[in-house]
């Protein structure tokens, strides 16, 4: 469709920290073993996008960085409805940091050409920083609607509402502009049976992806490999350590009749030097 | 004169009001400033703000550069954007540190400031220190080398039980944002005296790109978790919305109380996200927390873990929440919070 528009939704391949493989007892995680899913707040992205290809027109384009095993979560967009995925792989891509990621990302993007509109999730659950969508809409040098919670699109103009802290703004931006979707904007729905099939039938058969899966390295997409990876990225981890445990030190109430327990804990708590009775009307 | 230069923190200020997260902002810079022997600047962006930068000289501030124009009523990112830019570019030397809270502001503007300058930064930081680095990096050799009083910005490693340091001595600016009550603000001193410097910012129609057409506020009933004294929450353990009279109930036992929530009963739609304590939500810090029906997982121990007495109910007596709650009771919460109402109310003296 000519007049559809040209959406990139960039989603993520992170640990599932929720599953009990590859997560040691004490909590951090083995990367390697970890069990691995989408990045759940690119769910929500990826779902806005859909709603809005299909009372719209367009087409999606899942842009996902990572190694090889990640082209698993654009099979999986596929299966919600995505048109095509591209797994921007490269082995010098590796310890990017969140400046080098959306240098990377914003290349792929302009790889794709003419996009209208690129959508990101809030944030990952493993790098946590909600930095990268904002900065690749900085180097495109497009306005960016952060913690966007509806949009309803007039041509190529986006009418949004974003969440601020203690209310909402309501605005509007033309085209071209990147936008990270709230999880309160998008009821999530279900991948389609009939995207699923087609997808597992596809994988079946290598060749019947080869239009709709692309691989793509820093040199396709034109990147600068001196501005990605360890060497193009402005910060280190530089140590790293558990959060101290305090454990032992609950005082914990339990085994006798409740009305008993609740009447030692008030009674401990009236005593506690810290005094919360002040605040007992 | 120090070898490094000054420290910024970036005002959040809403309709003239500052936001907590910038006495706190100013708490934590002074502290780093004393350090390197440099000094606290800030930046304040809006308009009809001429009364502001008194309050962050008292708050901690020596210099703060002052852009009050019209353009800047409502918060946007790229009249904003421009404005800082304007203001940092405008110094003899990029300062050594800049300073942002974690707020919906500081998180849609800081990212786009770091990427503009091709320089680090770290979001919803914990803990800011000082401290030396020695980079032993054979993959990138031109980065080797010991570092002198760089930004130690310490942050939670979310999903996994560890605190990071990240450190990006390479390059100044180095950027961080911390979350609101995360940092111990500066005591206010109305005493102090420091230098307003004016700013005039000239913006391109391009900044202009993103209109903002309304700006709504919410006019809450409940008190602001962040200053509440007491906050009794609920997580999924309240099995549905309606398991949140329950924790109304016991908070109306408490002055200064406010209600707040796990992530789950948001998602699940049980409570607005205005009360989501945790990564995703808020970090508090009031006297009391009581957890009613909350596992404690990491996202949610994050928001809250600094609360100065934690009283978790759970029937589940291996949730993580005992480990790290100061007081516990292991039953069914619906039994247990009018109890503990009753039993509060009657052990102090009407």
């Amino acid at each position: 469709m000519s007049d559809g528009l040209r959406m990139a939704v960039l989603i993520k391949q992170v640990p599932d920290t929720s599953s009990a493989t590859g997560v040691n007892p004490d909590g951090t995680v083995d990367r390697a073993r970890a069990k691995k899913m989408i990045n759940p707040f690119d769910k929500f992205a990826l779902q806005k996008a859909i709603e809005v290809r299909n009372a719209r027109g367009g087409e999606i384009f899942v842009i996902s960085m990572g190694p090889p095993p990640a082209i698993a979560v654009l099979h999986e967009a596929l299966e919600y409805g995505a048109d095509k995925g591209y797994l921007l792989g490269d082995r010098r891509l590796a310890a990017s940091d969140t400046l080098a990621t959306a240098y990377a990302l914003y290349k792929a993007v302009l790889y794709l050409k003419d996009i209208d509109i690129i959508f990101t999730g809030l944030q990952t659950t493993d790098g946590d920083t909600a930095q990268t969508g904002p900065q690749i809409a900085e180097r495109m040098g497009v306005p960016q609607i952060s913690y966007c919670e509806t949009m309803e699109i007039e041509g190529k103009t986006v009418k949004a509402t974003r969440i601020i802290d203690g209310g909402v703004q309501r605005l509007e931006v033309e085209m071209p502009v990147l936008i990270t979707v709230a999880n309160s904007a998008v009821k999530l729905e279900h991948k389609r049976f009939a995207n699923v099939y087609k997808t597992k039938q596809a994988l079946r058969d290598k060749d019947a992806l080869a239009d709709k899966i692309f691989t793509v390295d820093l040199d396709e997409v034109e990147a600068d490999a001196t501005r990605v990876g360890l060497v193009g990225s402005p910060t280190v981890v530089g140590k790293t350590w558990k959060i101290g445990e305090k454990g032992g030190s609950c005082k914990v109430f339990k085994g006798a009749a409740p009305k008993h327990e609740v009447e030692l804990l008030v009674d401990e708590i009236s005593k506690d030097e810290r005094g919360v009775m002040e605040f007992v009307l | 004169m120090s070898q490094y230069t000054n420290i910024i923190v970036i005002a959040d200020q809403i309709q003239g009001d500052l936001r907590p997260v910038t006495m706190e902002l100013l708490g934590a810079a002074s502290e780093l400033a004393e350090k390197l022997g440099v000094k606290t600047h800030a930046i304040v962006m809006g308009s009809q703000i001429s009364h502001i930068p008194e309050v962050l000289i008292h708050n901690g501030a020596d210099e703060v550069y002052v852009v009050d124009q019209p353009e800047l009523k409502e918060y946007s990112t790229l009249t904003y954007r421009r404005a800082a830019i304007t203001v940092i570019e405008s110094l003899p030397k990029p300062p050594h540190i800049i300073l942002c809270g974690a707020t919906t502001l500081g998180r849609d503007l800081a990212p786009r400031i770091a990427a503009y300058f091709e320089t680090g930064l770290t979001a919803d930081c914990t803990e800011l220190d000082i401290g030396d680095y020695v980079h032993k990096g054979k993959a990138d050799p031109n980065k080797t080398g010991t570092f002198n009083n760089c930004l130690y910005a310490i942050r939670p490693s979310f999903g996994e039980s560890l605190k990071a340091r990240i450190l990006g001595p390479w390059k100044n600016p180095q950027m961080a944002t911390a979350r609101t009550g995360a940092m111990i603000p500066f005591k206010t001193d109305t005493t102090r005296t420091g230098k307003i410097t004016p700013m005039t910012v000239k913006f391109e129609d391009s900044d202009f790109r993103l209109k903002v057409i309304e700006t709504v506020r919410e006019v809450s009933s409940d008190l602001d978790l962040l200053k509440a004294k007491v906050i009794v929450s609920g997580g999924f353990g309240l099995g549905g919305p309606e398991g949140f009279e329950v924790v109304r109930d016991l908070a109306s036992a408490f002055s200064e109380s406010a209600v707040g929530s796990s992530r789950k009963a948001v998602d699940s739609g049980w409570i607005p996200y205005s009360h989501q304590v945790g990564q995703t939500g808020k970090t508090v810090r009031p006297r009391l927390y009581i957890a009613l029906g909350i596992s404690g997982a990491i996202q949610h121990r994050v928001g809250m873990s600094n609360s100065a007495m934690i009283l978790a109910v759970n029937k589940d007596e291996s949730a993580p929440i005992f480990q790290f709650a100061h007081y516990g009771i292991v039953g069914d919460l619906f039994e247990i919070a009018p109890l503990l109402k009753e039993q509060f109310k009657q052990a102090v003296p009407a």
